[in-house]
């Protein structure tokens, strides 16, 4: 094997540095090309915003790239200087270079441990490269199975399950309410920015409608052009709360804006279906007694920080079994990949050697006609072919372990010249 | 000799195993207990209509409609598995499955039948009441199982537990449109049913019916608890907390009715 994974990611390069050697979505296909050209190789690169990693294999026998070499092909790509580029680079090769891509892709060398967009991100940069033809039988084999391995960490081990951003936990709230959304009315109290991203989060649900409301007009009607909404004066608040399936409340008033009689008097009003109010103004909008968890289901920033901790407490206890799915797979990649690379020599092993078995045996055989019985015979054949095993087995095994440590090379040039198979040289 | 081995305990059991591999999953979330469950549900359901198959339970007798609703429900149950394969569907619909296999064990057996008589003679305004009421009572199952999600849901949501933990469920507004579908259709159904029940009374019995005995207030009080449904439904705007407390209650109502009750009794004839 000769793969290497040369690139920096956020714990080994500040995020000027990263910004500085991302590769924009329009230059990913020329660098791709010239990787692949100057230093005739497959390569898959990994770019998002915290990391850059370059994936290159080589055939064995040249010689393996290294972090020196890429830091010169990122520098003129890039025009920085590549003393620059180099302290941030980090180098792994082989079996080392394979685990660190299984756990990028299952996303336990994220920044947020089991966060879900990694592994689309690596499926779309080995795409990325093989719609290129950059990719080649190692990257396509190292990337098949690192796509396995991290749909077997999500499945096997709860390191993906629940959200860790208060925004996404909100959605996950609205989504045990509601089932569809294109029937229902998002109401927006106050234009504060933490609200923005939840906003932005229930605007991707699609809602049927979307209102806002502040004290300030002005303010209403710029974020309700900035939503897609329609701005409603301060005044109906009350009118829009009886019609709201949905409430993002995030206004910066002193004093609770919705009391519990206030509350009763809009549920008086309200049809029989639920509403969902999502209270992330500090201090808060609603009164927290106004909770049911049937007709009214209220959520406060505290409760959704708290889920978030929750999340990622939860995440770390997955990680060590995560760890060792990870460990399994490896091991079982460099297996299969020794296999499958040694498979042909072996085979070739045998038959030369079985060859020169049968060119003793059968002369012997037929020296010793009529002094043999059927079974002698038998015996005589057994005999050499557990000779002939007991022979090749120490070189199949040594090839096997020295491939799996990722020393095979040196082994394989060995029995091809103990062996005179020469005109098996590896492509 | 193979069909007449299969037993109740046989399917029973297979979905017993089912739902135990379910419920490991909520501890310990894996793939494989997922798909044994499912085949564990497969080859019960295989088995339970062997069985229906081999003895054509009539829907006439509490035994026989105990064991068809029970077969109803578990293709229910494995429709939802596949479907819903995120959610804990399992947990709530096979228990409901058991407790009508577990009640049908208690009735005895009414000889082995073939399709073909359900429909002759006078069996057949007895089967399409049975049939009405087995159908009725499908929605009361269904509408059970999805009242005691939606409790346990609104629970998770009272108590502000994590929605990425603990068990996945619907939507509290799915639950309630599919609580209110399974009330929607099975109302008329028992009504009619109930109807062709009361006609096959008073033409078997000539008017000499005891109209207050348990079998005939069981019904009618499974009968007006519908209808207080409904009413609390459309005309009340009662929340869906209380609707899904209300249709646990018409489902105990209903085993109570076929237990104790039922309307027909095991030969077949009103």
């Amino acid at each position: 094997m000769n793969l290497r994974m040369i690139g920096c990611n956020f714990r080994t390069a500040p995020v000027e540095i990263r910004e500085q050697l991302a590769f924009s979505d329009d230059r990913i296909d020329r660098a791709l090309d010239e990787l692949v050209a100057r230093y005739d190789c497959e390569a898959v690169i990994l770019n998002t915003c915290n990391r850059v990693e370059l994936y290159l294999a080589r055939p064995v026998v040249e010689q393996p790239l290294d972090a020196d070499l890429l830091a010169e092909f990122l520098s003129e790509f890039h025009q920085l200087p590549a003393a620059t580029i180099r302290p941030h680079l980090v180098e792994l090769a082989d079996a080392d270079a394979v685990r660190h891509v299984f756990r990028v892709a299952a996303s336990l060398d994220s920044m947020i441990v089991g966060e879900g967009q990694i592994a689309a991100q690596v499926k779309r940069a080995y795409e990325r490269a093989h719609q290129r033809s950059a990719s080649g039988p190692l990257l396509h084999a190292v990337f098949q199975h690192a796509f396995a391995t991290a749909k077997r960490v999500r499945s096997d081990t709860g390191i993906s399950r629940g959200h860790a951003s208060v925004s996404s936990v909100a959605v996950d709230y609205v989504k045990e309410v509601f089932t569809r959304f294109d029937d229902k009315t998002v109401l927006v109290i106050g234009a504060g920015k933490m609200g923005t991203l939840t906003l932005r989060h229930l605007k991707n649900l699609r809602p049927q409608r979307i209102t806002v409301t502040n004290r300030s007009p002005d303010k209403a009607e710029t974020m309700a052009a900035e939503c897609n909404g329609t701005a409603i004066p301060w005044a109906n608040l009350d009118a829009a709360l009886v019609q709201a399936d949905i409430v993002l409340s995030t206004t910066g008033s002193p004093e609770p804006i919705v009391t519990l009689a206030r509350w009763s008097n809009v549920l008086a009003k309200r049809a029989a279906g639920a509403v969902v109010i999502l209270d992330i103004a500090v201090p808060r909008d609603f009164d927290p007694r106004i909770h049911d968890g049937d007709r009214t289901c209220l959520f406060n920033i505290d409760d959704l920080k708290r889920i978030q901790q929750q999340t990622l407490a939860d995440r770390k206890k997955h990680i060590a079994p995560a760890e060792a799915i990870i460990e399994h797979e490896q091991a079982k990649f460099m297996k299969d990949w020794a296999r499958r690379r040694n498979g042909p020599i072996i085979a070739r092993l045998t038959q030369d050697v079985d060859q020169k078995r049968q060119e003793i045996v059968l002369p012997l055989l037929a020296k010793l006609n009529g002094r043999l019985t059927e079974e002698d015979k038998r015996h005589l054949e057994k005999a050499f072919h557990l000779f002939q095993s007991r022979i090749l087995h120490g070189p199949i095994t040594a090839l096997d372990e020295a491939a799996h440590e990722g020393q095979g090379q040196t082994l394989l040039e060995a029995l091809r010249k103990l062996f005179h198979l020469q005109e098996l040289k590896e492509e | 000799m193979f069909l007449q081995g299969i037993s109740q305990l046989c399917f029973g059991a297979s979905y017993v195993v089912a739902l135990g591999l379910e419920l490991t999953r909520t501890v310990w979330p894996r793939t494989w207990p997922r798909w044994l469950g499912l085949a564990f549900g497969t080859v019960g359901l295989f088995a339970h209509t062997l069985y229906l198959l081999f003895r054509a339970p009539s829907v006439a007798t509490p035994w026989g409609s105990l064991l068809l609703l029970s077969w109803v429900l578990a293709i229910f149950y494995l429709y939802g598995a596949f479907h819903h394969r995120k959610l804990a569907w399992a947990i709530f619909v096979l228990p409901i499955v058991l407790i009508l296999i577990g009640l049908s064990v208690v009735f005895p057996q009414s000889p082995d039948q073939s399709f073909s008589n359900w429909f002759t003679g006078s069996n057949f305004w007895a089967m399409v009441h049975g049939g009405l009421l087995l159908l009725a009572a499908i929605g009361v199952c269904v509408g059970c199982a999805v009242s005691v999600m939606y409790l346990v849901q609104a629970r998770r949501l009272r108590t502000k537990s994590n929605p990425g933990q603990g068990l996945k469920l619907m939507s509290l507004e799915r639950l309630a449109e599919m609580n209110r579908r399974a009330i929607v259709w099975a109302f008329p159904l028992l009504s009619a049913g109930l109807l062709v029940g009361i006609a096959l009374q008073l033409q078997e019995e000539h008017g000499q019916t005891v109209w207050f005995s348990w079998r005939y207030l069981g019904t009618a009080g499974l009968w007006l608890a519908f209808l207080l449904l409904l009413y609390m439904r459309f005309a009340a705007q009662a929340s869906n907390r209380r609707l899904a407390i209300l249709t646990i209650a018409v489902f105990i109502l209903l085993l109570g009715t076929l237990v104790t009750s039922h309307p027909l009794p095991a030969g077949g004839s009103p």
